[in-house]
């Protein structure tokens, strides 16, 4: 309606007063709940304070010096750029893949078995998850009863250990999470014409010809919504990690989140758990401006 | 008129979104209280007491807000005493967790109480009183008192005619022993949740460090630089080839099965855990508190464990009623209910007794803790929850041999700077 009225020249409806008085409290409620506590942020930040008691101490840069310096956000980073990039690798590029094969004629009689197979790890709570993954990864569970079939007793203990900690947390949540964009992709290649996959097979052009030059270009939208939404969630995870091995054993499979909510409230340091909630607001920033740029030129 | 109508239909939606709900006038008394077994065996047992309380008390209602296990508790109330919705009752950990709480301002001081009720307050059994004592004042009722031992099981040591070690090289001998004769993994334990380290080491510390300067380095006075702590560290790690894989990979409850089944023949545990073990062991079993560190200048006859205790708030509106509820809770009666349904032993003299205990071991177990010189709290409730990190990190990482015991301590001094700061 808007276009229409833009192309009868200048004319533009004036916006009637009430549109303002139903978008008040959504914006109140944002603003309570969103916004005030981002600004706020940047004001704790420069305190020392403790939950339990009104006193706040100044520090002044402290804590971002504190947080330069500090070797756990370091770690803490390492691990969140795995988890993007692992994420990316399974819940965008392999679930676009799985999706295009699920959605080939050929396997389209068996599709709807595996895509219910593959999305019921989603409907599953992330506790839950955890808890059977914890079984699994157990040093006499059954991933080692599993690889002693092949030879020898495995008893490695997974989750105990700081170079394996994290990755089990990150396949846990590809395991939980691939049906549900592999679903997202299905239903955006569904939209595609089948003639279109039609007449480029007639053509000649094979499956990955078909993939690569029909179903990526057409499922473009989607594919960097689902990459905006993995992206940011690798950056922001807290449950997957904190309920599988609560940042341990030490601090090696801790994330930016694990570690905050560890400053905030097992260690009582709320400006410093401030400053890395700061972190990663500025961490989020950068990547949906990033995300802008490279959809306007997308869709360009 | 259409715009009107639905102007005030979407007005009065928005109302109804802000406007509470008025129960109707009750003369009722309400008191919230928050605790943490929702499950068996203490969640019925808490019902039943509640239960009995409302019939005996017609007017008071008690509202039980929603339970939590252990470490969900632990984050809970503090949000909880932080906001504006204090529960009027709630259950704490002594020590620094108390302390924690009574920062706030918002928890009771019940030196008044206690005064008031001599005949009630005089049964409680004296050494439980102390960890809720801040600043002087009373702040917290004991209600449960516990110990960390180690569950030995008596058959195997019988048949291979062991004794009970008191000092650190027998306990190794005995360790050493059992792994030559069928028990490739003596002693079980399990790391996964930090708080089973400190467990370990805080005994351990206040066996092995002059308790003067532990008291100074937990206060954060000292600077942990005393050579007793990575002693400490080292006998620590000592331990890690008797025991069963990866202790980090497990939780403390996997441990205790490895026990109960007979796979272990030791395993660090709470008393308060008797009657998990006692449902679940075909063997007879005991227990001995933790052996004298070699070069140990602690009080080796010191038990680590600390009370359990209620708490009333500040800002509750009926203190009376709440102390009613309190004392009904912690009383003779109520206790032995409390020690026959789950087990744990009760503050208050008397209740553990004959009748109430499911074994007779129960009553051994409130006569180790009545005959300790002293209680060593947990270690996470004795130093800065900063500080006790590093201590309990730590020690994940030196059993996976990411740090040695210098480079724990190194952040453990790291650790108290931070803590100062606070």
């Amino acid at each position: 309606m808007q276009r229409t009225t833009r192309l009868q020249g200048k004319k533009r409806q004036k916006t009637p007063w009430s549109a303002y008085l139903y978008v008040f409290p959504m914006v109140v409620l944002m603003g309570v709940f969103i916004y005030y506590p981002i600004f706020v942020n940047f004001y704790y930040t420069l305190y020392n304070f403790s939950a339990f008691s009104l006193s706040h101490t100044f520090v002044g840069l402290g804590n971002i010096r504190l947080l330069l310096s500090d070797p756990v956000i370091a770690t803490a980073l390492r691990n969140n750029i795995f988890y993007c990039l692992i994420s990316i690798g399974f819940q965008v590029l392999l679930a676009l893949g799985l999706a295009f094969i699920l959605e080939e004629p050929l396997y389209r009689r068996f599709s709807t078995v595996f895509r219910t197979t593959y999305f019921i790890p989603v409907l599953i709570s992330m506790t839950i998850v955890a808890m059977l993954f914890m079984q699994i990864l157990s040093p006499r569970g059954l991933l080692n009863s599993f690889l002693s079939l092949f030879g020898g007793k495995v008893r490695t203990g997974w989750l105990g250990r700081s170079s394996s900690a994290i990755f089990c947390a990150i396949f846990m949540s590809q395991w939980h999470s691939m049906g549900y964009t592999t679903m997202l992709f299905i239903v955006d290649i569904q939209k595609i014409p089948t003639e279109l996959l039609e007449a480029a097979e007639i053509d000649g052009a094979n499956r990955i010809q078909r993939f690569l030059k029909i179903v990526v270009p057409l499922v473009r939208e989607m594919f960097f919504v689902v990459m905006v939404t993995t992206v940011s969630g690798a950056f922001l995870v807290f449950n997957d990690v904190y309920v599988l091995t609560r940042g341990g054993p030490g601090n090696s499979s801790t994330t930016l989140a694990v570690y905050m909510y560890d400053m905030a409230f097992t260690q009582d340091r709320m400006g410093y758990a401030s400053t890395i909630a700061i972190l990663m607001f500025v961490i989020c920033v950068i990547l949906a401006l990033t995300q802008r740029r490279l959809l306007r030129t997308g869709k360009g | 008129m259409k715009r009107i109508i639905a102007l005030l239909l979407a007005f009065m939606m928005v109302l109804s979104l802000t406007t509470t709900i008025t129960a109707s006038a009750e003369e009722k008394i309400k008191l919230t209280f928050f605790h943490r077994w929702p499950n068996e065996p203490k969640g019925p047992y808490m019902d039943e007491v509640i239960r009995k309380f409302e019939e005996a008390y017609p007017n008071i209602d008690i509202v039980v807000i929603d339970p939590v296990l252990n470490d969900s508790y632990k984050e809970k109330i503090r949000v909880l005493i932080g906001s504006s919705d204090i529960p009027d009752v709630f259950m704490s950990w002594s020590g620094s967790f108390g302390a924690n709480l009574v920062k706030s301002g918002r928890v009771l001081p019940l030196d008044d109480m206690i005064a008031a009720n001599p005949e009630w307050s005089g049964k409680i059994i004296d050494s439980q009183w102390g960890p809720f004592q801040y600043d002087g004042k009373q702040y917290g009722i004991p209600w449960s008192m516990d110990g960390k031992v180690f569950y030995y099981n008596k058959t195997v040591f019988v048949e291979l005619g062991l004794q009970e070690p008191d000092t650190w090289d027998e306990f190794i001998t005995v360790l050493k022993t059992l792994q030559e004769n069928g028990y490739p993994h003596p002693i079980s334990a399990g790391f996964q949740a930090e708080w089973a380290v400190s467990h370990y080491l805080g005994a351990m510390v206040q066996r092995r460090v002059d308790p003067d300067v532990v008291t100074k380095d937990y206060a954060l006075e000292g600077d942990f630089t005393d050579q007793g702590y990575v002693d400490t560290l080292n006998s620590f790690l000592e331990l890690k080839e008797y025991m069963n894989e990866d202790p980090n990979s497990v939780d403390h409850s996997f441990a205790r099965n490895l026990f109960i089944d007979g796979e272990s023949v030791l395993c660090l545990m709470q008393l308060a855990e008797i009657k998990r073990v006692e449902d679940g062991a075909d063997f007879e079993y005991s227990f001995f508190d933790m052996p004298a560190l070699p070069g140990g200048l602690g009080d080796p006859d010191e038990l680590e464990g600390a009370p359990e205790g209620m708490m009333i708030s500040a800002e509750c509106e009926h203190p009376e009623a709440a102390a009613e509820f309190v004392r009904f809770f912690i009383s003779e009666e109520n206790g032995a209910l409390m020690t026959k349904m789950t087990g744990e032993l009760s503050c208050v003299e008397g209740a553990v007794n004959p009748d109430s205990v499911s074994t007779p071991i129960q009553l051994d177990a409130v006569e180790l803790i009545k005959k300790a010189s002293g209680t060593t709290l947990w270690q996470d409730n004795a130093v800065d929850a900063t500080v006790a990190s590093a201590f309990m990190k730590g020690g994940q990482l030196l059993y996976t041999g990411d740090k040695t015991a210098e480079q724990v301590m190194e952040d453990v001094r790291a650790a108290l700077e931070l803590a100062k700061q606070k």
